[in-house]
């Protein structure tokens, strides 16, 4: 029975798409205080404003991330949501449940909490919606000690680390996400528990340059996977392709009215760099002009296929809109091999030396992108001990002077700011 | 020589003592001794809220710092212990 009324909430269950309505009402059927979160967004939708309140002290002994505090504004009116805090529980790499770990969980989460669940939040955590403060602590206890979880990262912290599915189901993983996940995750504990930097930090790796887990778009530090030779060709099923038998794209387009496989339309020319053309019924690659961005091998994966010098590129600083607007990362290091068996040392070298000089030079609540384009990308190349190369290279250069510093030019020289200063005020 | 743990950690206290406002971030202690390393003001902070002299507060994005009998619950109490 509803315990508040909620015309305009109500008008969301008219579509024939899902709703959240009828979920928590549903929900409330079980658990009364799910009602108290209609009223109160009805009461949003009405104000047109916001009755949440976030932030604020609540968390779990010794952590300092993983709950985010959530209260309401009129908890008078809508006590069952007097306290509605999140928890971020850290999910499995690649999100491979059993359905015994999924029971367990949500079982756990109705003892605790509201029993509403957003599987998965954008980070990749399971989320927990609504856990009264009084709770957090036994629901901890109770998800390290019975089902062997832990929380993820939350505020100022190393963000729970996500990956694509990788080598356990794609034939495209140039190398093993989830272990790279994993052991990143384990390596970097501290950093996920407790704050670390002026703002939050995202590593997020993908198999491929079809990048699964959008980690170009979405996290500070993307580990996309790559290879350094040549794509690989099978010239007979090229063939087959061209006769028609097999479909394109895996089959994601049969049913359509798409009209026969035509390679020069649907695979040459629409390559990027122009670097596929056929000699006779043969398909050619110029191989140094391919950007890996992985179109001929998708729409013929019988037939061509990542070559086998792989690892990953790195990609540093894309963000949300939060102050500066989105960006997408900036391609930092083209190869890197990404191995266990040096337990991913090179990479974490990498992810020491971005933070090192971030905790440093970053500003509150600037994520690292932001600090990149607030010194420049130059500056930020040196400061990783890298040398420039072209594909750093946005665009040809619009400034027409060039600095040398005293270690470029041969025999060095020495200036005296002060003493210039004398002759020429500023 | 540069200061002690122990000195870094008094330093960082008296900062949250007596900033203006009650919630600080990390670097604002950073400025408590600059020859040492951003990673083990860090550190050194953390283990000041293990110990109970300061406390994590986080807006869900950012987390910041604060002595617990500086800052007001969300819950309705003045100065949480």
């Amino acid at each position: 029975m509803a315990k508040h009324d909620t015309p305009l909430l109500d008008e969301l269950e008219n579509g024939p798409w899902p709703s959240f309505v009828t979920d928590i009402k549903r929900q409330a059927e079980k658990n009364p205080d799910c009602w108290d979160i209609l009223g109160q967004v009805e009461l949003s939708y009405k104000d047109k404003i916001t009755h949440w309140k976030h932030g604020g002290i609540v968390g779990v002994f010794g952590y300092g991330g993983g709950i985010v505090g959530r209260y309401s504004d009129v908890p008078a009116q809508f006590p069952g949501v007097e306290h509605f805090h999140t928890v971020r529980v850290n999910q499995p790499a690649s999100k491979y449940y059993s359905t015994e770990n999924l029971r367990a969980l949500m079982n756990l989460w109705d003892k605790h909490g509201s029993g509403m669940t957003n599987m998965h939040g954008s980070t990749g955590d399971i989320i927990l919606l609504g856990c009264r403060t009084e709770a957090l602590e036994p629901f901890f206890y109770d998800l390290t000690h019975d089902i062997g979880q832990d929380l993820g990262g939350s505020g100022s912290n190393l963000r729970t680390p996500a990956n694509c599915l990788g080598q356990s189901r794609c034939e495209w993983a140039c190398y093993d996400t989830e272990e790279a996940c994993h052991h990143l995750t384990m390596h970097y504990q501290d950093e996920i528990h407790r704050p670390a930097f002026p703002y939050k930090f995202k590593f997020k790796f993908s198999g491929c340059p079809n990048d699964c887990v959008a980690a170009l778009a979405r996290s500070d530090f993307a580990v996309i996977g790559t290879w350094r030779d040549d794509i690989r060709i099978d010239q007979a099923v090229v063939k087959e392709y061209i006769a028609g038998k097999h479909p394109a794209n895996g089959g994601s387009y049969i049913g359509g009215d798409w009209g026969a496989f035509d390679i020069e339309k649907e695979v040459i020319d629409l390559c990027p760099t122009e670097c596929m053309w056929m000699e006779g019924d043969e398909l050619k690659i110029d191989n140094a002009e391919c950007t890996r961005c992985m179109h001929c091998i998708n729409v013929m994966p019988r037939a061509l296929r990542p070559g086998v010098d792989q690892g990953a590129s790195i990609c540093m600083g894309a963000k949300a809109p939060i102050l500066d607007g989105a960006q997408f990362a900036t391609l930092i290091i083209p190869f890197i091999k990404v191995s266990a068996e040096n337990e991913f040392e090179n990479v974490i070298d990498i992810i020491e030396n971005v933070w090192d000089w971030w905790m440093e030079v970053g500003k509150n609540r600037e994520r690292v992108g932001e600090t990149m384009q607030r010194v420049g990308l130059p500056t930020f190349i040196k400061v990783m001990g890298l040398e420039p190369i072209p594909q750093h290279v946005k665009e040809p250069r619009s400034n027409p002077y060039v600095f040398w510093s005293d270690e470029e030019v041969p025999g060095g020289f020495e200036r005296d700011v002060d003493e210039f200063r004398k002759r020429h005020a500023a | 020589m540069g200061m002690s743990d122990e000195e870094i950690q008094a330093k960082i206290i008296e900062k949250a003592i007596k900033a203006p406002k009650p919630q600080l971030y990390i670097k604002d202690f950073y400025k408590c001794d600059p020859d040492t390393k951003p990673r083990k003001i860090k550190n050194l902070a953390n283990d000041l809220v293990k110990k109970g002299e300061l406390m994590f507060w986080s807006s869900g994005s950012t987390t910041m710092y604060a002595r617990p009998d500086r800052i007001k619950d969300e819950e309705g109490d003045e100065g949480v212990n």
